[in-house]
């Protein structure tokens, strides 16, 4: 490849070398123009970059001292004369020797080219042949990790232009983040009101926390074309981390610091029950705060409600502040399923390579310790139904070492865990036999796939044709499912059948605080979660009339299946001419909540609803108001999984009747007894 | 749908080399032979220019100066080949709205990791 190159370098310098004769020449009978000179410099610097960026250091270093000289003749600092334009002519056929001798034909006499760049010093008055930086190319940076990971606080705020220049600030945080694991905010507060915004300039500023082995210069090079644009600060928080077998500190002892070590006092121990506690009193905190605020917007008072927005702001930092003391990287969960895998693979027969990917993403602490039991589940079932033994690997031309592989990602306030395997994967029609068999469904029921591989979370399912000693009981996937479900989360599974199946944990990062949209129904308030809210309209009287009493609103061409929390509760407060309907976003597609009318956001701390109703699924806890009256936090999908079970129950059975499957709250105090009995 | 990438030197080595480079690393790649040639390439969608600086007609700070104002094509990267002798010429450049730089002489290598980050 490289010798393509040379030879269209070749022809291309021999081509560069005729011109710039031909621009020497002219330049003799016309020694004040300019152009020719740039003709003839332009010529002079082709060779010198072309020819260095080929290895033909010798003709770039050689045209530099030229293309120096035609710098400033360009620039008017020194005189055309018919001795300088001899000279270079005789310097354009050195160069050609040059080529010649490169090629292969002849060779080249240094000494001449050393009398010509001293002859041309003598005419120029430039004392010494100037060193050509551009003769040898500079060495790739080296970005070798610096040595163990530490944190970096970066804020970058780019430049107004940036976007006009054509740099997409994204692509260097995706940089950053390759470098490490990369937790950012962003400051949009400079976004100016939509009448003074100009769509071409960017606004917006990021704060960032790397974690990363990498020196502080590979960070700053991904900058390194907008640093001079732009509000750059690079800084190191943490020094890093210090090394679990190195001796600890003695208590009291003197430790040596040569100014670059650990600080000894960057972290301590802290009981998990001290940082609940401290969690609840914060939460606590913002239930009061939130009724502060609400009684000094209605005293028209300053001086209150300045105390009161101060509160505000300390008790928003506090909260977060608490609970990213709670944050814990799903590291040691990751790390203790290498040895389940590796056990199990011996008791299995089983090759099996366990690969992590993102265990660095946080989560809340007790998100954390719940996650464990169902991580276990499904890595079992992984090794024990889904990769197969080595021998069945090779005939189906697999690699006889199966792979699990673990991930977590950040996906908004959400973390995805994934558990995949290339084993055999789930066989829908497989599933539905075996439904069928254990009489789960009927044998004429119609499911979609993604309806067919839930039932394998159905209480006392089993694929596996025998009972093992790993799984295979019939209990497991439900638990699972109970576990992801208690934390708030979801589960989705894909299957490619021979190659593979991943199931995906979709949590909550954390419990103890919910992002939600306040609604009102009659004189009730609900909250919804904000992460699956996608859109607030209007459901006016016209249009519940277009829909002929079917409960689908037309949102923007979709059409939209709706819930009516008024009718749902069971509230016989009286409906008001416009309703609100708040469109979500459900596995089971869009849906709509009508309520009388949305309030706001409303961030809040989430208390339980205690041991009495734990029974009551649609309700996943509940919040205190400014007022102090009580919401209830409504758990959108269970919502929407009670009203498709009850429709789909409605068309199977017909001995289904109205308000049978409703929960409301007389439906509650019968789920409350039913749990009584259960215990 | 591959990126398109303009080159712009007057140099036919030196594409030669972006050209086959770039076209190896998947990108398809025009060629214009200076500033003026390159204003009219622009008319197709192309997502990355690289032009070198010193070129007849109209030269690469030209060239940006020129792609910057015209408002159907003025957040196209563009990346310009410099030497380190050309620092006020890279300066220039950067005022006249380059998005960033490579100085040559450079590796392919250097050239592929140029235009990963800037094109992503």
């Amino acid at each position: 490849m490289m010798d393509n190159y040379k030879q269209a370098f070749q022809e291309e310098a021999r081509e560069l070398l005729a011109e710039l004769e031909s621009a020497l020449l002219e330049l003799d009978q016309e020694r004040e123009d300019r152009e020719i000179v740039g003709r003839a410099f332009r010529a002079l610097h082709t060779i010198k970059g072309s020819g260095a960026m080929f290895g033909f250091d010798d003709i770039a270093g050689f045209a530099h001292n030229l293309e120096t000289a035609f710098d400033r003749l360009r620039n008017g600092k020194l005189a055309v004369t018919a001795e300088l334009i001899a000279l270079t002519l005789a310097a354009g056929d050195q160069i050609r020797a040059m080529l010649d001798e490169a090629a292969g034909l002849g060779a080249v006499d240094r000494s001449r080219s050393e009398g010509i760049l001293a002859e041309l010093r003598r005419l120029t008055g430039s004392p010494e042949p100037q060193p050509d930086m551009a003769a040898a190319p500079p060495a790739a940076r080296d970005v070798s990790p610096g040595g163990p990971a530490c944190d970096w606080r970066i804020r970058f705020r780019p430049g107004p232009n940036v976007l006009i220049n054509g740099t997409n600030p994204l692509l260097l945080l995706r940089e950053l983040r390759d470098l490490g694991g990369l937790r950012i905010d962003l400051d949009a507060s400079a976004i100016p009101s939509l009448g003074e915004l100009d769509a071409e300039r960017c606004y917006l500023a990021w704060d960032m926390v790397l974690t990363t082995a990498a020196a502080a210069e590979s960070i700053r090079d991904i900058f390194i074309f907008v640093e001079d644009d732009c509000e750059l600060t690079i800084e190191r928080v943490r020094a890093p981390a210090v090394d679990a077998l190195a001796p600890p500190a003695m208590a009291g002892g003197r430790t040596v610091s040569d100014g670059r070590g650990a600080d000894p006092a960057s972290s301590i121990r802290v009981s998990a029950e001290r940082l609940d506690q401290l969690v609840n009193l914060v939460g606590e905190l913002v239930t009061v705060q939130a009724r502060l605020s609400e009684v000094a917007g209605r005293r028209d008072d300053a001086d209150v409600l300045e105390i009161s927005e101060a509160v505000d702001r300390l008790t928003a930092a506090l909260r977060e502040n608490s609970m990213s003391i709670r944050m814990l990287p799903l590291k040691t969960t990751f790390d203790r399923f290498r040895r389940l895998v590796h056990d199990l693979g011996i008791e299995l027969h089983k090759d099996v390579e366990l690969t992590v990917e993102g265990a660095d993403t946080e989560l809340d602490k007790t998100v954390i310790d719940r996650l464990n039991d169902p991580l276990v589940h499904l890595i079992r079932n992984s090794m024990d139904h889904g990769i197969e033994t080595p021998e069945a690997r090779r005939a189906a031309g697999k690699r006889p070492t199966g792979t699990i592989h673990l991930s977590a990602r950040h996906s908004g306030a959400n973390v995805l865990v994934r558990v995949s395997d290339d084993g055999r994967g789930l066989d829908a029609e497989a599933v539905r036999a075996r439904a069928v068999e254990q009489g789960l469904i009927d044998g004429d029921a119609r499911l979609a796939e993604a309806e067919i591989f839930a039932l394998i979370f159905e209480p006392g399912f089993s694929t596996a044709r025998e009972v093992t000693e790993v799984s295979g009981r019939g209990v497991g996937m439900d638990i699972v499912r109970r576990s992801v479900e208690g934390l708030r989360g979801s589960i989705d599974i894909a299957s490619r059948p021979g190659a593979g199946l991943t199931i995906t944990l979709r949590l909550p990062l954390t419990l103890a605080i919910i992002d939600g949209l306040l609604v009102r129904v009659g004189d009730a308030h609900f909250v919804l979660p904000l992460a699956n809210s996608l859109e607030c309209v209007e459901l006016t009287r016209q249009e519940i009339a277009d829909a002929h009493g079917k409960h689908i609103a037309n949102v923007r061409g979709e059409l939209i299946p709706y819930i009516r929390l008024r009718e749902y509760f069971q509230m016989d407060t009286a409906r008001p001419e416009r309703e609100q309907i708040m469109v979500v976003e459900t596995e089971h597609g869009h849906y709509g909540f009508v309520v009388d009318q949305v309030l706001g956001d409303h961030q809040t701390v989430i208390k339980n609803l205690g041991r009495l109703y734990r029974n009551v699924q649609v309700v996943s806890g509940a919040t205190i108001l400014g007022n102090g009256t009580v919401a209830l936090i409504l758990d959108p999908h269970r919502l929407v999984q009670n009203a498709v079970q009850s429709m789909s129950r409605k068309k199977r059975s017909t001995g289904w009747s109205e308000g049978a499957d409703r929960q409301g709250p007389q439906r509650t105090t019968l789920l409350v007894q039913k749990g009584k009995q259960n215990r | 749908m591959a990126k398109v990438i303009l080159t712009v030197d007057d140099s036919a080595s030196v594409r030669q080399m972006v050209r086959f480079t770039l076209s190896d690393a998947g990108y398809t790649v025009i060629e214009a032979v200076d500033g003026r040639d390159a204003l009219t390439k622009l008319g197709k969608p192309v997502h990355l220019v690289i032009t070198d600086l010193n070129m007849p007609n109209l030269d690469g700070i030209g060239l940006i100066r020129s792609v910057r104002a015209i408002p159907a094509c003025r957040g196209i990267p563009i990346v310009m080949l410099t030497t380190e002798s050309q620092e006020a010429r890279k300066l220039e450049g950067k005022a006249a709205g380059a998005t960033g730089w490579i100085v040559k002489p450079f590796a392919t290598q250097q050239l592929l990791a140029v235009v990963k980050r800037v094109l992503g």
